[in-house]
């Protein structure tokens, strides 16, 4: 196969060596079949071993490899390098995320809001395994089984300006996933996800820009999750307002 | 051995600009959207207060009519209007996004929405148009 050589210029933060990020060129060989996480390998085995970035599985399945390449976020084995003949190429990490070196990001804030969603199905009792499984028809899967495809790599993060304008933003990732378990026919958990879902940094903050969906390298569709749920939220606003435990609570108790 | 590791400092989460926008075609067309909401807004004004004029004093209703037909008047309307298209256009593609078409089990692209809202939008135009200025 033909052999092309290409220069790229990646994001470096050392602060053992200094405190200001920088920009380092590299020239990599590539064929038709290279990614850019490969120009990476290449460079870490062969060039410069002080490179850091994240990767595992190398086949767009565990998510780690995401970063912004000439400004959009990507998995980085999911790219090729021939996409970008003639053209520079800048790799940075994952905008919107604190850095800790080089292609590395701090996803503390993510992992944080992962877990207030509560990703996982919830049973107002659950019931005895000899019962058997909670069965689901195939239209039921339909609601929810794109939102189960998400691999939590976070590019919807690093392309969703609302997140990069307002860090408390639940986020598209995470909504998603909120939504991929409210839609689920076996989970019963929607009043322990409402009140996170539909807080003043929930799903109201978001204001349909839909960078989200287009950068998504599984075809899921956070902004459609995050409108579902604003929907499913309005409709459930009047019985909220009108329930004894709110009424209780506002009106006037003749007496006291 | 000393076991003490070292934790240097990150570089913090850098907050966008108020050029963010700019970024990419997709955060422009999107910025360009929020923007029409104005001249929407302005139209409609502008609207219910002609409405206003002709119910409380038609005789003063022609002077008012003078004053849309400036030049200037014209001029706003006429990007009023390529604003409140794209305006539609846009929140028509969103709602094929939002709440697709299904035929069958199968979704179709937001486009067919934004079809068949246009060729309402299209329909009703008409039939207003056919009702306040044709048949008058």
């Amino acid at each position: 196969m033909e052999t092309d050589t290409a220069t790229i210029r990646v994001a470096r933060y050392r602060p053992e060596k200094s405190e200001k990020p920088y920009f380092q060129e590299y020239k990599v060989p590539y064929r038709k079949d290279t990614v850019v996480l490969d120009a990476l390998n290449q460079v870490k085995a062969e060039q410069d071993g002080t490179l850091a970035y994240r990767w595992s599985c190398r086949m767009g399945v565990c998510g780690s490899c995401g970063a912004n390449v000439n400004g959009v976020p990507k998995l980085t084995c999911a790219t090729f390098l021939h996409e970008f003949k003639g053209k520079s190429l800048t790799i940075e990490p994952l905008a919107n995320f604190p850095v800790i070196k080089d292609l590395v990001v701090n996803i503390d804030d993510f992992m944080e809001k992962l877990l207030k969603v509560k990703p996982w199905i919830i049973r107002d009792k659950q019931s005895p395994p000899e019962e058997g499984e909670y069965k689901q028809s195939g239209k039921e899967l339909d609601r929810y089984a794109q939102f189960s495809s998400c691999i939590n790599c976070l590019l919807c993060y690093a392309a969703c300006p609302i997140y990069g304008l307002n860090e408390d933003f639940l986020g598209p990732a995470a909504t998603a996933l909120a939504y991929r378990y409210i839609a689920d026919s076996r989970d019963q958990g929607k009043k322990a996800r409402f009140p996170i879902v539909h807080d003043l940094e929930g799903v109201w903050e978001c204001t349909l820009i839909g960078e989200c969906s287009v950068v998504c390298p599984k075809g899921v569709d956070p902004m459609l999750a995050i409108q579902k749920t604003k929907i499913l939220g309005a409709m459930e606003a009047p019985k909220t307002m009108l329930s004894p435990e709110t009424l209780k609570a506002i009106l006037p108790r003749g007496g006291e | 051995m000393s076991t003490k590791k070292t934790h240097y400092p990150e570089i913090p989460r850098k907050n966008l600009g108020p050029g963010w926008w700019l970024a990419n075609r997709h955060y422009t067309v999107y910025m360009i959207r929020e923007l029409t909401s104005f001249f929407v807004t302005a139209f409609s004004l502008i609207y219910i207060y002609q409405v206003y004029r002709l119910a409380s004093n038609p005789g003063t209703y022609s002077q008012y009519l003078d004053t849309v037909r400036s030049p200037a008047m014209i001029s706003f309307s006429i990007v009023a209007l390529g604003f409140t298209l794209f305006h539609s256009v846009t929140w028509f593609y969103l709602i094929g996004k939002i709440q697709p078409i299904k035929i069958g089990r199968k979704k179709t692209s937001p486009l067919l929405a934004l079809g068949i809202n246009t060729v309402f939008l299209v329909i009703i135009s008409f039939a207003v148009l056919q009702l306040f200025i044709v048949g008058k």
